[in-house]
């Protein structure tokens, strides 16, 4: 069975991807990632799990029957696709996807990578 | 960039076993200590008495039901095979799912061991013996870099042995509170530290004075003060206080120079350190953390 590199290699072969890593997000550790990744990573995969968090405070704690389910972030030239995977552990895990933004298609790019992100943890 | 030194030694002993491609394990003597295990010079699983393993994180936050643990156990004991693979196999975790688990809580248990006391580092080869190892065997220049960030991010704000509990007025007024957050909330006694705190919900130990931190800031809970004796061993020359090292709250410590540990009143028993009773290392020894370091910077975690 495939690792997680494997699995998010896959998500690589999306048309201007260039970046794919899973975050924890109750801590803000990159647990696995592909592709390019600055040595700064680390620090700017920790506020990309901030902002989940406080996305999440936006949407209401209380609200049981809703939950954030994805973040866009638009640059002038990059964009940024936070995914959320439920695991059942602590806050959940988070799929970070940076694409070159003239190579990409917004929606179909996330419903690209939506498509994969169920078998990143399978 | 430079990368805070995490207790130097604990990094030349890891370094030495990846050079040598060790397998076996790597026995760290200190508070809290523990034991590394280690396949071809990889860091495979960590015990230590400082954070909750991958399997109090399963089974503590109900991600894997106690029958679906057991079972799995009964498979791997009959078969012969990996635990991992016999939780995958019955559905319990997925692949992907165990091996992020296995690498957030190895990064989990090297923070607390490499901020903590490393009095000596012993290795040893052996057959690799443990319930649930990664494999492949992760990097240890990564998880100590990781350990680094978290000394970074969390600064004085909470030690691992600091003890808080909620303020009645906040709790009633405050904003709602997310679903790790009362949890928390609801286990901060005044009696439990970070660690215990960490241990009862299945969380990490990091993740959980994050959010004790937090919680602080948000003024819904507030720290217990320490006693009388231990507020004379912070202001003590040669002892590190709280505000010496995020994750150890020396102040906190009962064990003084030439005395023995002392329970006190109205506060739990101490954990048990995991010491070599041949090593003779003053009690006084602060902790190491934060040394600046001049050597290059360590690769982003996971991109091995």
């Amino acid at each position: 069975m495939p690792g997680l590199k494997e699995s998010l290699g896959q998500i690589l072969a999306v048309e201007g991807v260039r970046t794919v890593a899973l975050i924890d997000i109750a801590t803000g550790m990159v647990v696995r990632s592909a592709g390019a990744a600055e040595a700064r990573f680390p620090e700017a995969a920790a506020g990309v799990a901030d902002e989940v968090r406080l996305a999440r405070t936006a949407l209401g704690p209380g609200q049981r029957d809703d939950d954030l389910e994805e973040i866009a972030l638009t640059g002038t030239r990059s964009l940024q696709l936070s995914k959320v995977l439920d695991t059942g552990l602590g806050d959940g895990l988070l799929l970070f996807v940076d694409l070159d933004r003239s190579r990409s298609n917004v929606a179909l790019a996330s419903l690209l990578v939506s498509n994969l992100a169920s078998t990143v943890l399978a | 960039m430079a990368v805070p030194d995490v207790s130097g030694s604990l990094r030349e002993a890891l370094t030495a076993c990846a050079a040598g491609g060790l397998t076996g394990v790597l026995r760290v003597a200190g508070d809290p200590g523990g034991v590394v295990h280690l396949i071809d010079g990889g860091v495979a699983a960590i015990a230590t008495p400082g954070a909750p393993s991958a399997e109090v994180i399963l089974l503590r936050s109900g991600r894997v039901s106690e029958a679906g643990w057991d079972a799995a156990f009964t498979a791997s004991a009959a078969s012969g095979t990996s635990m991992c693979a016999e939780l995958v196999a019955s559905s319990a975790a997925g692949t992907g799912e165990l091996e992020a688990l296995l690498r957030i809580a190895l990064a989990d248990a090297m923070f607390v061991l490499a901020t903590g006391l490393v009095e000596e580092c012993e290795p040893r080869p052996s057959q690799v013996d443990c319930l649930l190892a990664l494999e492949p065997a992760a990097d240890f220049g990564p998880l100590l870099a990781e350990a680094a960030r978290r000394v970074r991010v969390l600064g004085a704000t909470v030690g691992e042995r600091d003890r808080f509990v909620v303020v009645p007025a906040a709790k009633r007024s405050g904003p709602p509170l997310s679903s790790g957050q009362d949890e928390i909330v609801t286990l901060a006694d005044g009696r439990r530290t970070a660690r215990d705190i960490a241990f009862a919900s299945g969380r990490g130990v990091y993740a959980t004075m994050l959010q004790l931190a937090r919680l602080r800031e948000a003024g819904v809970l507030t720290a217990v003060r320490s006693g009388p004796a231990s507020a004379a061993r912070e202001r003590a020359p040669g002892t590190a206080g709280p505000a010496a090292s995020a994750g150890s709250a020396a102040g906190d410590r009962s064990d003084a120079p030439g005395g023995l540990p002392r329970r006190e009143k109205g506060l739990p028993s101490l954990p048990r350190r995991t010491v070599d009773a041949r090593v003779n290392v003053s009690r006084t020894t602060p902790h190491r953390l934060l040394r600046p370091r001049s050597g290059g910077d360590v690769g982003p975690l996971g991109a091995e």
